[in-house]
């Protein structure tokens, strides 16, 4: 464990010196990812001049979900984004051997190299949303709530990493998997929306197969109107379940895997 | 003596055809365009439930200005030029064309019109196989001014759409990197654009504001002329202005050519 620690303390020490070679690139990027919030939030505020609830989700309700939502989808940014993004990469050239020399388990370095100093910087940002939305609310959470929403958005982090693990590792079995990794963005836009906006077909995919929609409102809810124990099962199982497929679909094609020419 | 003309005619085919070559990226592209449709449609049909009008449209005429916007995208709208242009600018590539009897801008846009056709037609592929699902939402206006409007207000959007990236892609002259300018722009392409919602919906002043913005005339504005978003005096106006912007942004574009050569030292090619 802190052999495994030291390993993460030295990428994240090699992440920082990196970030504060090119300052010019972190400053646009972080400045990129803020004003993406910003659209969001805009979006929220423009559609709330003209109604008052969105699928019976008043405007700062909403806006804490967003907040939700983004906060997770920072912290996978920062922690794992663009290690899982180029493990699809470098299983196509074979610079994944490199890998599997490091002092540890394959899925642990690839998942680890290093962070995004930009995203991690947003991630106050979004909190800072999610804040902003609980006090304009009018919350008081209890200790126990807090630690509710920090389990679950810590379990929606869980779930979003095995779902671009599970995406990622579709390169062991296919070439030119180009963009397939993206795909995640566009299934992720969908925890923007509250549950009670989905029905038929898309309530099934989004709702109940896929647990984009309840990584999100999961945790938003457990702020606004505390413990839910169906919410906590659903949570944990979820991401249980996604996370046991994303490490078996990895490692089956890790055994799969037979380097590949340059 | 051949006209001009006949040479782009040859940079068309060429278009026409690398780009057919990319047919099944163009038809995904449209398929995943069709999952964020899916989300604008639960977003607002939820937001109608407890409203029948918002800004004075219907959901249905709303849900049309989305599916307008989305097959304008692959009609008129920027794809990758700029990065095509960036590339062929630091690779040093664009030294042919200096050599050469050829107007760079005019090439690169007559490539970018065969790649929309392309893009465009195909992208009609899955939004037709969805048309049993859409079809009940689609409601336009009968006027037939919108069409006479319209069509140039697009034409005129996709010249500004493609100057904006052929912009962007002249700051290689001078930056190593333009991705995240590009992508910094897009967000506020993004949303005073119209992609997020119709502008019209914005507060009454920013509304107006944003009509002497170019990001206006980049979709919204010949979006908004088809699906009756904007009443007859409004489109006329902005022909105006949109006219306006379409100079402007050459004139910039043109501009930025002639300085960038000066600072381009022609490395390979």
């Amino acid at each position: 464990m802190i052999h495994y620690l030291k390993i993460w303390l030295a990428s994240v020490r090699y992440s920082l010196v990196r970030s504060m070679m090119f300052r010019g690139d972190f400053i646009m990027w972080s400045l990129v990812e803020l004003f993406w919030m910003g659209v969001n939030v805009a979006a929220i505020a423009v559609i709330y001049q003209h109604t008052d609830s969105i699928a019976g989700w008043s405007q700062y309700e909403m806006l804490l979900l967003i907040g939700t939502s983004m906060l997770i989808q920072r912290l996978l940014m920062g922690l794992f984004w663009s290690n899982l993004f180029e493990m699809g990469r470098n299983i196509r050239t074979g610079n994944f051997d490199f890998f599997l020399a490091q002092p540890g388990r394959p899925l642990f370095m690839v998942s680890t190299r290093k962070i995004d100093l930009d995203s991690l910087l947003n991630v106050t940002v979004a909190l800072a949303i999610v804040l902003f939305s609980v006090n304009k609310l009018g919350l008081a959470p209890s200790a126990g709530d807090i630690a509710i929403y920090v389990t679950f958005v810590g379990c929606g982090l869980i779930s979003s990493y095995a779902i671009v693990l599970l995406l990622a590792s579709v390169s062991f079995w296919t070439i030119g998997t180009k963009g397939v990794e993206g795909g995640y963005f566009t299934i992720y836009e969908f925890s923007r929306l509250p549950k009670q906006a989905f029905s038929g077909v898309a309530n099934v995919i989004f709702v109940w197969i896929l647990p984009t929609v309840v990584i999100s409102n999961a945790p938003a809810r457990a702020l606004i109107s505390g413990f839910s124990f169906p919410d906590t099962v659903w949570m944990l199982s979820a991401t249980l379940i996604w996370l046991g497929l994303g490490i078996t679909v990895f490692q089956a094609g890790l055994r799969r895997y037979s380097s590949a020419s340059s | 003596m051949r006209l001009p003309i006949a040479k782009y005619r040859h940079v068309f085919n060429v278009g026409l055809q690398s780009n057919i070559v990319y047919r099944w990226n163009f038809v995904m592209r449209a398929a995943f365009s069709l999952i964020h449709l899916a989300f604008v449609f639960i977003l607002w049909s939820a937001a109608y439930r407890s409203e029948t009008m918002i800004g004075g449209f219907s959901l249905h005429q709303t849900l049309t200005y989305f599916i307008t916007l989305l097959v304008l995208q692959f009609f008129i709208g920027a794809f990758s030029e700029d990065y095509e242009i960036s590339e062929e600018i630091r690779s040093g590539l664009i030294n042919q064309f200096l050599t050469k009897p050829i107007n760079y801008f005019v090439y690169r846009f007559t490539i970018f019109v065969a790649a929309r056709l392309v893009s465009g037609l195909l992208a009609l592929i899955p939004l037709i196989l969805a048309l049993p699902l859409l079809g009940e939402y689609l409601t336009f206006p009968p006027e037939l001014w919108r069409l006479a409007i319209g069509l140039p207000a697009a034409i005129m959007s996709a010249l500004i759409q493609f100057t904006i990236a052929y912009i962007f892609g002249m700051l290689t002259f001078w930056f190593l990197e333009i991705q995240s300018f590009v992508i910094l722009s897009m967000t506020i392409e993004t949303l005073l654009g119209g992609q997020i919602f119709p502008l019209d919906l914005l507060p009454a002043t920013i509304y107006r504001i944003s009509q002497f913005l170019p990001y206006y005339y980049q979709m919204y504005f010949p979006a908004a002329i088809f699906t009756g978003r904007i009443d007859y005096d409004s489109a006329v106006q902005g022909l105006g202005i949109q006219a306006f912007w379409v100079f402007a942004l050459l004139g910039l574009a043109n501009l930025l050519w002639r300085r960038g050569l000066k600072e381009h030292t022609a490395v390979g090619g």
